[in-house]
């Protein structure tokens, strides 16, 4: 995938749910596009729309929401359109996702070994034996896990949270998919995990080329990852753009509101990724 | 690690002696509070003489304590005592009796096993839908309905009016159908409303989404990763209830004319054949034991984290 093509195109999302008799507006309008090879923070308040857009590219909406009007499309394909919904075709292929609670996102009852096995079996045609061990200790690896095959034969209860985290990721790339979604992905980790999660991530990033839509209401950790920043606001994109220029030169209020609750921001401190 | 399994297990094996020997002191205590048996057996004309002498055989006239300690000694050598109208050893007439018992309560509890876990599945996939609310209506009333009165609808529809199954008695795989259906129509009720309620909290789990979100088939993240994690108090009650059954399926085994442990206790309770209760209690104690040491065990095997 070349640097710089859009990958991930969101066109005038607008998403809603039924509750009662009631239509309530979850996205509006939604306008957004990642490409490969870059990092597009999506941060806003609880409540602010984020975990629905992030769910509504893989097709996770809870069974009352639905995308009214719109469409998503995936390098190119619409994926969710009027009449289309293929996201069950993208989900764990060409799209992956990182869940906010990394310690429970994985299946108690199984092995990390067997996590990756499945994986790489129901979506690599054809793969044998040996190419799944290969896969599943070459991409721990990549997560920089030091003793692949301990990680590989253990429970997600004897592994540490930030190494859950990172078999959560790898779980999420290991097929080597265009996108990764991570939805608030970091926010169970203690500070130090933290940064090397997003550490990692970016190395991902800029190794593999993906796209990466990283949901996070932390603008700390967004102003260090990101490449462009996503500002939403009660199911709307207030404002988009490049990470310095959204942290450093916000044009609407919301987003100076947001800045301001960070304790000890002060303009031009951060946002060292330029 | 392993010198803590074997801790663990030493204090459970401890936990279930205690247990056993609980039950067959209350097998004991309730066999003397039923009354004099004497009476029962010689029948209304008998003479105090012969009493007394009934009594001495049966070791009645010995003090309680003794009496309870020979008892105790009976049961640690497999001693289970000599029945007071069949006059044959309680172990071996339990013995006979139990093929029957086994076969009924294994049909049963597989019957209520296959439909009622799908069924529970299915009901808490579609939470909140028609199909949930059907299937879950037919558990309310599957436990809610008398086991004799099904039975004997079962027997008139099946047997009298179509003629295509035996109305009771023993032999066949026929045999089997009427009373091991009639049997597993509680467990199976209870089953489903089990599985129903475990998964639904299941599939709330964050690795039940993430397992959707790597693309996996829905079978797979409704069975594998779903029911899987929501096996465990199902399997709990599948067993408890089979062990319930074995010594306790006395109104089944009745309507059916079902030769197994029920009908025996039955016969053994009509004539106040102590020796004979109090066998078929400690036999029912016993397995109901082990079967809840069989549980513990089946969870440690399924879950990593109890190792």
């Amino acid at each position: 995938m070349a640097r710089g093509e859009a990958l991930l195109e969101l066109r005038s999302l607008t998403i809603t749910a039924s509750v009662a008799d009631r239509q309530l507006l979850l996205l509006r309008d939604v306008e957004l596009e990642v490409r490969a090879g870059e990092v597009v923070g999506v941060v806003g308040e609880s409540g602010s729309g984020k975990t629905t857009l992030a769910r509504s590219v893989v097709g996770l909406l809870e069974r009352n929401v639905q995308v009214a009007t719109g469409r998503i499309e995936l390098v190119g394909e619409v994926l969710v359109g009027p009449g289309t919904d293929l996201t069950h075709t993208a989900r764990g292929r060409s799209v992956g996702m990182v869940f906010q609670d990394a310690s429970r996102s994985l299946n108690p009852l199984m092995r990390v070994r067997r996590h990756l096995s499945e994986v790489l079996e129901r979506h690599v045609d054809g793969i044998g034996r040996d190419e799944v061990r290969a896969r599943s200790t070459e991409v721990l690896r990549r997560m920089r896990i030091d003793d692949p095959d301990r990680v590989l034969d253990s429970y997600p209860h004897q592994l540490s949270g930030g190494l859950r985290q990172r078999v959560a990721i790898a779980l999420a790339v290991v097929t080597n998919p265009a996108l990764v979604i991570a939805d608030e992905c970091t926010t169970a980790l203690d500070v130090t995990t933290q940064a090397e999660v997003v550490a990692l991530f970016r190395e991902l990033v800029d190794e593999l080329h993906i796209g990466l839509l990283f949901v996070t209401h932390d603008l700390m950790l967004a102003s260090d990852l990101c490449d462009r920043i996503a500002v939403m606001s009660q199911g709307e994109v207030v404002e988009v753009g490049p990470t310095d220029q959204v942290l450093r030169h916000p044009t609407v209020d919301y987003t100076r509101r947001l800045l301001a609750a960070v304790p000890h921001w002060t303009e031009g401190a951060s946002a060292t990724h330029a | 690690m392993s010198r803590v399994l074997v801790r663990k297990g030493l204090r459970h094996l401890g936990a279930a002696l205690i247990t056993l020997w609980l039950a067959v002191t209350m097998a004991f205590a309730l066999g003397r509070l039923s009354g004099d048996p004497t009476s029962n057996i010689l029948g209304p004309m008998a003479t105090p003489e012969q009493r007394d002498a009934l009594q001495a055989q049966l070791g009645l006239d010995q003090s309680l304590v003794v009496q309870y300690l020979d008892y105790l000694k009976g049961i640690v050598t497999l001693d289970f005592g000599t029945s007071l109208q069949f006059y044959q050893p309680n172990l071996d007439m339990i013995l006979d009796r139990l093929p029957f018992t086994l076969q009924l309560v294994g049909a049963g509890m597989a019957i209520a096993v296959a439909i009622g876990v799908p069924l529970g599945v299915l009901a808490a996939t579609r939470e909140g839908t028609w199909w949930d609310r059907t299937a879950s209506a037919l558990a309310l009333l599957g436990q809610s309905v008398p086991v004799f009165w099904l039975g004997m609808m079962l027997i008139l529809l099946f047997a009298v009016r179509l003629g295509w199954l035996p109305a009771g008695q023993s032999g066949s795989w026929q045999h089997l159908v009427l009373p091991a259906v009639t049997m597993s129509l509680y467990p199976m009720a209870h089953v489903a409303r089990l599985t129903r309620a475990s998964m639904s909290e299941v599939l709330r789990e964050p690795y039940i989404d993430s397992a959707r979100a790597r693309g996996l088939r829905v079978r797979s993240v409704v069975w594998r990763h779903g029911f899987g994690n929501a096996s465990a108090p199902v399997l709990t009650i599948v067993v408890l209830q089979a062990g319930a059954l074995l010594s306790g399926a006395v109104a089944v085994e009745y309507v059916y004319s079902w030769p197994g442990l029920g009908q025996l206790a039955l016969q053994a309770i009509q004539f106040r054949d102590f020796p004979l209760v109090q066998a078929i209690v400690v036999f029912g104690a016993i397995t109901f034991v082990v079967l809840n040491q069989l549980v513990d065990m089946l969870h440690v095997a399924i879950d990593p984290r109890l190792r």
